[in-house]
């Protein structure tokens, strides 16, 4: 790396330069076009920083507050329905509840009734790392959509297996199957200690989607030492 | 861009900028729709036109912070597009076959599409130094976080235990490494594009 150079543009940048100095920097920027193009890209980066850490926390909000108004408009309304008052979705709710309980198969089991994802708990005090903060707040209160850029953010730079199975299963709490599969099938091929883990959670995700052949033939390679064999047992009992 | 007239629509941006809740809103309720429908509609689902719509939200909210955003034609043709061309590319990543798009190019105007292509460019260039910044060390990271939140110089050197001449040449140093890192991967793609 070119030291001295970058010292020139950021010393030029903040008018700290004779000027006599100045003018011999200008005349080399006019002369030399690789200098010149460098000196853009400085600047330019300069202003990268500067947006990304002047407006961290209201990106940070920005992006928090559109999750919720995305989520809300991609769950609940049609793109007609203007506003509904409470009690229509009371009402609402109570035809979707008659309607299933008309329609749905209830001996089956549900992928709510064994989903209780554990709590994360991976940020060390005095740790800075802003996105595992965020990936843990957002995953602990069940905000699975706004945890998944947080996780992403982490990957980048530290992948190890527990923010790989945390992802994995906010991953899955969006019904993002392929990507989650994907996750839990590494994790169920290596060694760490959340092998047991992935491949119980990859069975869900067999439930999620009703494709219940395959979720016992996954329950059935779970090894009895697993910490929440009962629930392997009870799954499996349930899908005889 | 002097000259140009910018569009009363110009409100959206500046909303989504002081992430200003009726506007987003709004944007959902009135432009939304259609992507979803042009997303459903080519091989993708709900949950796609959900991804790619907030994505390209972060982005105008990013460009706009970055003030660079000025809009001289209707959000809606602009934010469709951006939409959609998002979504042909993510498509052309997962599948082999050509996607073309430039069909639109015909039935826009030439100040819409000149936005767009600032637009992706800003995105491009943006990546870029996501990527780049997140090589440097934990040092740098830390050192770039402080001087671009803290006021003065000396007050950076002075949470840092160090003095103000190694912070000044350290910070230097750090933007230069990435401006280096930079500059390559801009030389490298323009090799690769001629």
């Amino acid at each position: 790396m070119n030291e001295e150079r970058y010292i020139l543009f950021d010393q030029y940048l903040q008018g700290e330069m004779t000027v006599e100095e100045k003018n011999s920097f200008e005349k080399q920027l006019s002369e030399d076009h690789e200098l010149s193009s460098e000196f853009e890209t400085f600047k330019e980066v300069q202003l990268r920083l500067t947006t990304k850490f002047e407006f961290e926390e209201e990106r940070e909000a920005f992006k928090n507050n559109l999750t919720t108004i995305s989520d809300k408009h991609f769950n609940t309304s049609k793109p007609k329905i203007v506003l509904m008052r409470p009690w229509y979705y009371a009402a609402a709710a109570s035809v979707i509840i008659l309607f299933g309980l008309f329609f749905f198969d209830y001996n089956n089991p549900t992928f709510a009734d064994y989903d209780n994802p554990e709590t994360a708990a991976f940020v060390e005090r005095g740790d800075t790392n802003e996105a595992l903060k965020g990936a843990q707040a957002t995953f602990n209160d069940g905000k699975y959509a706004a945890a998944i850029p947080f996780f992403e953010e982490v990957l980048k730079e530290n992948k190890t297996p527990e923010i790989q199975y945390f992802y994995a299963i906010s991953l899955l709490e969006e019904s993002k199957y392929p990507k989650a599969e994907a996750i839990f099938n590494e994790l169920r091929s290596g060694t760490s200690v959340y092998k047991e883990k992935a491949t119980w959670h990859l069975a869900l995700s067999k439930l999620k989607q009703k494709k219940y052949k395959e979720c016992k033939e996954i329950l059935e390679t779970i090894s009895q030492d697993y910490e929440n064999y009962e629930d392997v047992e009870k799954l499996l009992d349930e899908l005889d | 861009m002097g000259q140009t007239k910018i569009h009363p629509d110009q409100m959206y941006i500046e909303g989504l900028a002081a992430n200003d809740s009726a506007i987003i809103q709004t944007i959902y309720k009135k432009y939304v729709p259609k992507v979803v429908m042009f997303i459903m509609n080519n091989s993708g689902d709900k949950e796609h036109a959900q991804d790619v719509v907030q994505e390209i939200m972060i982005l105008l909210f990013n460009q706009a912070k970055a003030n660079t955003l000025q809009l001289t034609c209707p959000f809606d043709a602009y934010f469709f597009l951006l939409c959609k061309r998002k979504w042909l590319n993510e498509l052309k990543k997962t599948s082999n076959k050509g996607v073309t798009i430039n069909e639109d190019v015909l039935s826009m105007n030439e100040s819409a599409l000149k936005l767009i292509t600032n637009t992706e460019e800003f995105d491009e260039k943006q990546q870029l130094f996501d990527t780049m910044f997140q090589k440097l060390g934990d040092k740098c990271q830390e050192l770039l976080k402080l001087s671009f939140t803290t006021k003065t110089m000396e007050e950076v050197a002075e949470k840092l235990n160090v003095t103000y001449g190694y912070v000044r040449k350290k910070k230097s140093l750090c933007v230069g490494q990435l401006t280096q890192w930079i500059h390559e991967a801009k030389n490298f793609k323009s090799l690769k594009n001629n």
